[in-house]
């Protein structure tokens, strides 16, 4: 691709085939160092770590995805349009005993208009000028929702810091991508994490709703992780602002599950930053938390280790913590000093890279229930992370071996994320309203626009909800006027309430469905620079997306330049013999027409 | 209108008028005074207001061209520049193409 990038300027647009089996020496679009400039490390925070020093992250990158192309690139998958394609190559455009094929010949049209050019600043100040009478919107900032839950009930329409409340912040990522806007399925990159948090959640359910624990556990999924930190970014800033239900002051101590895939063929690491652990009270509270983690880790077959050399946290969401102030916080990883996954934010990070593999001759809804060898890993990985968390939060290490990560739920969530979204389960999860975002691929973890409705946003939503919620006996009216009773007027500031759409009944169309109680809430996943309207800033994400006109593409065959001339050439040809006579018979006309009256004089 | 049919003084009137008109920044009555009274100024047999007639004539062309070098000038240079004068060039520009710089 640089070749043609860097080529003679006579390459007009490439269009890609996908493979249908992953490349097996890795491919990486992404840059070695993801998010190097938006994380904690800098000249003034652990110089010598900045910018990859010591080791870097993502060895295979090659930086595709951050080049500028001048052509469109299309990606088409390998079917019967594309075998059309291919043939008329064959038919036409084939040289023939070396000699040059002859015309007509098979041409191809690209058509991917972008409205935004040069960069962010430029294309939000074009946006603005409301000098011109078309008020076109050219760009759109990359946003989304971040999914949050406490595992008990805060009041969450009160913002600022809340008396009494230590909370540890256990997240995971929502997003991936690839080259390609349109395909995501960043298995490894976000759905792993995603996935074994939802678990961990699930497994906790029971055992924070008995047990009177000290500290909250507080369930978050930051979107936008991939473009430099937009949600967490967000979230840092709405609680320093006092904007969010709780503040910088409540957070305790941080655990961010990164990408566990691979965990079964390694062990998993646990990663802790160097320069925030010289201060000795932080450095016994990560020591606690590390000491939970192997608590917990034991009896599981789960071995965690931790890194043996002075190196940087990865890139990670709790990078962007630290850019605030000091915390406690470990970030669980399934490598040591660079990813064990060949295909980070790539359009092979999918379910085979993920050995998802289902057994040949199964139906999808034998499939939806299949454990496979990675769900049960992911499993285990939950199952320790929800025992770390009920440690950290001060609950008895005796009370521990009843939490249990559900292998069952965790291979239909590998299924619904990685194979199909639209499945039996998820039919009965959701609410009625958001059904028709459900596909049958797999899902697309690209953050694109606040416009378009993310479906891992509204997986994760309605998983969450249904996993830590409770099913209550409310009717559907109040339950969607958030009140559990006509007069209730105190549960919609502790509580959400989500009426989904549940099984259908036996032999009808209907639905039976119920209204699920859960602390699932969400908030806004935008750049602060875009609130700041500070598009120069080096300390928020700026990304943007262009708005575009239609995207198509088409071939045809083209008749030769000769022939091209030879129409223009006798075109004109009739144009001026036309005129020549028009002339010829105007100024002759008296003798052509002549009728034998007078000719009647003209006035002005 | 036609020039054969009015009186050599109204003629002149007219050339008058548009001359100085033209000092309006209005080229376009400049233009259309030389074209106009072209034939009358320099290709008729003398008569009496010709002679006013042909100073105006080229007075009119000499500000034509100077308004035609000054308007060239910018519209090269702004075409040429827009794009690198950033924000200068966005709040001048009545309509901003899409898709290019």
């Amino acid at each position: 691709m640089m070749k043609l990038k860097n080529g003679s300027g006579r390459v007009a647009g490439v269009a890609v085939v996908e493979p249908t089996s992953n490349p097996p020496d890795g491919f990486s679009p992404h840059t070695r160092c993801p998010n190097e400039n938006t994380g904690v490390y800098s000249e003034n925070y652990g110089p010598g770590l900045a910018h990859c020093n010591t080791t870097k992250w993502n060895p295979l990158g090659n930086g595709l995805s951050y080049e500028e192309f001048d052509f469109p690139i299309f990606s088409m998958k390998d079917d019967n349009d594309t075998q059309l394609i291919r043939q008329c190559y064959m038919d036409h455009n084939r040289p023939v005993n070396g000699s040059h094929p002859q015309y007509p010949l098979c041409a191809m049209q690209l058509s991917s208009h972008m409205s935004a050019v040069t960069n962010t600043p430029t294309c939000m100040r074009r946006n603005s000028i409301s000098f011109s009478m078309s008020n076109d919107m050219v760009c759109d900032p990359l946003s989304d929702q971040n999914i949050w839950a406490p595992s008990k009930p805060l009041n969450t329409t009160q913002n600022g810091h809340k008396a009494d409340e230590s909370v540890i912040i256990v997240s995971a990522r929502l997003d991936s991508r690839s080259f390609f806007s349109e395909i995501g399925p960043g298995a490894e990159s976000a759905a792993s994490g995603l996935i074994t948090l939802l678990a961990a959640a699930h497994a906790l359910r029971n055992a924070t709703q008995d047990a009177q624990l000290d500290r909250t556990i507080f369930y978050t999924f930051f979107h936008g992780e991939t473009f430099d930190y937009i949600g967490s970014s967000k979230m840092v800033y709405d609680m320093e602002k006092n904007q969010f239900p709780i503040d910088l002051d409540n957070v305790h101590s941080v655990l961010e599950i990164g990408q566990v895939g691979f965990y079964s063929s390694s062990n998993l690491w646990l990663h802790t930053d160097p320069i925030s652990m010289r201060n000795s009270s932080i450095q016994k509270e990560v020591k606690n938390l590390i000491d939970n983690l192997n608590s917990a880790a034991e009896g599981l077959n789960v071995s965690v280790k931790e890194p043996d050399v002075t190196q940087p946290l990865p890139p990670s969401s709790f990078q962007r913590f630290l850019r605030a102030r000091p915390f406690p916080g470990v970030v669980i990883e399934d490598y040591n000093s660079s990813f064990s996954n060949k295909y980070f934010q790539s359009m092979f990070d999918n379910a085979d890279s993920l050995n998802v593999l289902y057994p040949p001759n199964l139906t999808p809804a034998e499939q939806l229930n299949h454990v496979t060898d990675t769900a049960k890993s992911l499993a285990e990985v939950a199952t320790m992370v929800a025992r770390a968390l009920f440690l950290q939060a001060g609950g008895k290490k005796t009370q521990i071996s009843s939490i249990k990560a559900d292998e069952l739920t965790v291979s239909r969530m590998l299924y619904s994320f990685l194979i199909s979204s639209n499945n039996s389960w998820t039919q009965e999860i959701v609410a009625p309203k958001d059904i028709v975002h459900l596909n049958n691929n797999t899902v697309n973890f690209y953050i694109s626009v606040e416009q378009q409705a993310s479906l891992p946003t509204i997986l994760a939503k309605y998983l969450l909800a249904n996993l830590t919620g409770s099913v209550v006996n409310v009717t559907q009216e109040n339950c969607r006027n958030q009140k559990e009773s006509e007069d209730d007027k105190e549960s919609k500031h502790l509580y959400n309430y989500i009426w989904v759409q549940g099984a259908a009944l036996p032999n009808s169309t209907e639905r039976d469905g119920f209204c699920v109680r859960s602390t699932v809430h969400w908030s806004r996943a935008i750049s602060p620079a875009f609130e700041l309207e500070n598009y120069t800033t080096s300390e928020y994400s700026t990304w943007t997306e262009s708005r575009w006109k239609e995207i198509k593409g088409r071939i045809f065959l083209v008749a030769s330049h000769d022939l091209e001339m030879l129409t223009l050439g006798v075109g004109i040809g009739v144009l001026l013999s036309s005129l020549l006579l028009t002339y010829i018979m105007s100024s002759k006309a008296d003798i052509l027409f002549s009728s034998g009256r007078e000719p009647t004089s003209a006035t002005y | 209108m036609n020039l054969e049919r009015l009186p050599n003084e109204e003629k002149l009137t007219l050339c008058r008028k548009y001359y100085l008109g033209g000092f309006a920044l209005l080229p376009f009555l400049w233009l259309v005074n030389v074209v106009w009274f072209f034939k009358e100024a320099f290709m008729k047999p003398p008569f009496t207001e010709q002679t006013l007639i042909k100073t105006y004539v080229k007075r009119s062309a000499l500000g034509l061209l100077f308004w035609v070098t000054v308007l060239t000038t910018w519209i090269t240079i702004y075409q040429h520049f827009r794009a690198q004068w950033g924000e200068v060039g966005d709040y001048l520009s009545f309509t901003i193409p899409l898709g290019t710089p």
